[in-house]
């Protein structure tokens, strides 16, 4: 029971207007199950934004779950997006793995706007291998904000979700194995060593990444799914690795993807990079993952956005909902009319091939007009679907 | 073995990514009689070239890139004391440093070596700078050129920031700025300010000999 929660469903619930013909939840669900909905629905990843936009700043909410939960249900409440992201940094991606006293050296909190950054925490592939060998993440989880913040802000937003009638659902995320195996490092020693160090050390790194990431579902198995959460996003790595290192190393992705989508039935997958139309290919064909959250191949882009949107909506059809539009820089850069004709030529290339989603492929930037994030909103809202 | 000989041996070196071998064949192209700036323009540059050309055609990613860089660098240090420092290929001089907030060094040290093989002076200033250490930079080496370097799209954004602090201390119409990284946007990065972003390093030295002129 959560104060905090308590109050918003007294203030909401049975009081909202509804938007269209279905729920929040109903059209999401519907989208990603490839059936018709009233409207294209909108669930822009705002994890960030939301906190500014409810007039908090991140280091205020950094240690407050409470702020950060009413952060998350106010925002909802004025847009009445489709979806309610979980807030979440990357500290609980790398908290566990080291000691409280030593943490401090490895996190700046930037600005009040900004978030969290953190430093790797193994330098060495050696390093790394030990970290996980080890199980260092299971010693240093008790004090760590992956428990002290995030889970009771998650079970708070489900405690919301479930209170509401599932009108609105609650997306969370979790980082893919070698999301992970690029984190602790940093990316850039990752990627050298997928060509300097041996094949089997690289896998069995990535190994030992797959394993803790399976303990971890089991963490969201029983706190997430049996608290009524169904919407999961991965976040993947593997942004910059060429179709050799993805034939060679994703399938631990692919593993992880499809026990998540055992659990949870909504599961979709966050991706973008360099190699995207590879990486959209693999994730295309895994098994349970309803929708793709996706970006922009990054070189080699002579396709126009609208051909790429339908390229990519053609690569979907029958398999996934495609979430996509506008681009995070074009949110927070471009002008609320730019955001609206994105928007608009993504529903047009992606709709004749399979279902869409206006998501854009990152998170809404801190910065981001309010204006510009409801353009987004209202775009999809003026097109009913026949 | 001709000095013809000695360069391919070097430029394929750093396609092959020969990180053993490099030295080596540094050293034994001196001793054949190539200048240093023959060997770090013909031979290291020339190979820095063919990786783009392969990383624009899809035939290499940036794991291979990353590694092909450290080759050339590792080449690149043994010659550079010996250059000339008034190197006539050099057509400018860049700071280059990672955006306030980011600690990615990806981009950074790809962009280098493909700056310095086609006559750009780099000064690296570092990663998650502050904002005011590109004001000092740009005061103390007078270059023509920042770089922001940025590896994720919100720190892209902290762009517009940057770019208002060197135009608060008066010092934007002495250079150019261009953003890179791989989340970078050029039309997002003119609107923050800048004059135009890249997402791989050959196409920004394009975009920077068009900026200083030289295209």
């Amino acid at each position: 029971m959560s104060k905090i929660v308590d109050q918003w469903v007294e203030r909401l619930k049975g009081k909202l207007p509804p938007v269209g013909e279905m729920t929040h939840w109903e059209r999401l669900a519907a989208a990603m199950d490839l059936k018709k909905t009233d409207m294209v629905p909108v669930a822009p990843e705002l994890d960030y934004w939301q906190i500014t936009y409810a007039g908090y700043s991140h280091k205020e909410i950094y240690n407050d779950v409470d702020k950060t939960t009413d952060a998350c249900i106010k925002t909802w409440a004025d847009l009445r997006c489709d979806a309610i992201w979980m807030y979440i940094d990357i500290s609980h991606q790398i908290e566990n793995f080291i000691p409280a006293e030593k943490r401090p050296e490895h996190f700046i909190l930037r600005g009040d706007k900004d978030y969290l950054l953190f430093k790797p925490i193994a330098h060495t592939l050696d390093e790394a291998i030990a970290l996980y060998e080890t199980k260092a993440y299971e010693r240093y989880i008790n004090d760590s904000r992956a428990v002290t913040h995030y889970t009771p802000h998650m079970l708070q937003l489900l405690e919301f979700q479930e209170k509401m009638d599932r009108q609105v659902p609650v997306i969370l995320g979790m980082a893919t194995p070698t999301n992970y195996a690029e984190t602790v490092v940093e990316v850039q020693n990752f990627l050298r060593w997928m060509v300097v160090e041996p094949e089997d050390k690289m896998r069995h790194y990535l190994n030992l990444c797959l394993q803790e990431r399976l303990a971890s579902l089991e963490f969201y198995r029983e706190y997430a799914a049996k608290n009524g959460c169904q919407f999961m996003c991965l976040f993947g790595g593997a942004r910059t690795w060429g179709p050799k290192h993805l034939d060679k190393f994703a399938d631990v992705d692919r593993i992880f993807a499809e026990k998540v989508a055992e659990i949870f039935p909504y599961t979709f997958w966050h991706h973008c990079g360099h190699n995207l139309p590879k990486a959209l290919d693999m994730i295309s064909a895994t098994r349970g993952v309803k929708g793709v959250q996706y970006d922009m191949p990054y070189y080699g882009q002579t396709v126009t956005w609208p051909e790429w949107f339908e390229e990519v909506a053609r690569k979907f059809h029958g398999k996934q909902c495609a979430m996509n539009a506008p681009t995070t820089q074009l949110a927070c850069h471009g002008t609320s009319q730019q955001v609206s004709e994105m928007v608009d030529q993504f529903i047009d290339a992606t709709l004749p091939h399979t279902t869409a989603c206006i998501m854009p492929g990152c998170e809404i930037d801190s910065f981001t007009p309010v204006e510009n994030v409801k353009a987004m909103i209202d775009t999809a809202r003026a097109r009913r679907i026949k | 073995m001709s000095q013809t000989n000695h360069i391919e041996k070097l430029a394929t070196a750093i396609e092959a990514m020969d990180m053993a071998g490099i030295s080596t064949l540094v050293k034994d192209a001196l001793a054949a009689g190539l200048t240093p700036a023959e060997v770090l323009s013909k031979g290291l540059s020339e190979g820095m070239r063919r990786v783009g050309v392969k990383f624009n055609a899809g035939e290499v990613y940036m794991p291979e890139v990353l590694v092909a860089c450290d080759v050339y660098f590792a080449g690149l240090n043994i010659v550079r004391p010996l250059l000339a420092t008034n190197d006539e290929t050099i057509i400018g001089t860049m700071v280059l440093g990672n955006i306030h907030g980011d600690i990615h060094t990806v981009g950074k040290q790809v962009a280098m070596p493909v700056f310095e093989a086609n006559g750009i002076r780099v000064i690296d200033l570092g990663e998650n700078l502050n904002d005011n250490v590109f004001v000092e930079a740009i005061k103390k080496h007078k270059p023509q050129l920042v770089g922001l370097g940025t590896y994720m799209t919100s720190t892209f954004m902290h762009t517009a920031e940057t770019v208002r602090v060197i135009t608060e201390a008066g010092l934007r119409d002495q250079v150019k700025i261009i953003c890179g990284g791989p989340a970078v946007d050029a039309e997002a990065a003119r609107r923050m300010g800048a004059d135009d972003a890249a997402d791989d390093a050959w196409e920004a030295v394009e975009k920077i000999k068009k900026l200083l002129g030289r295209a």
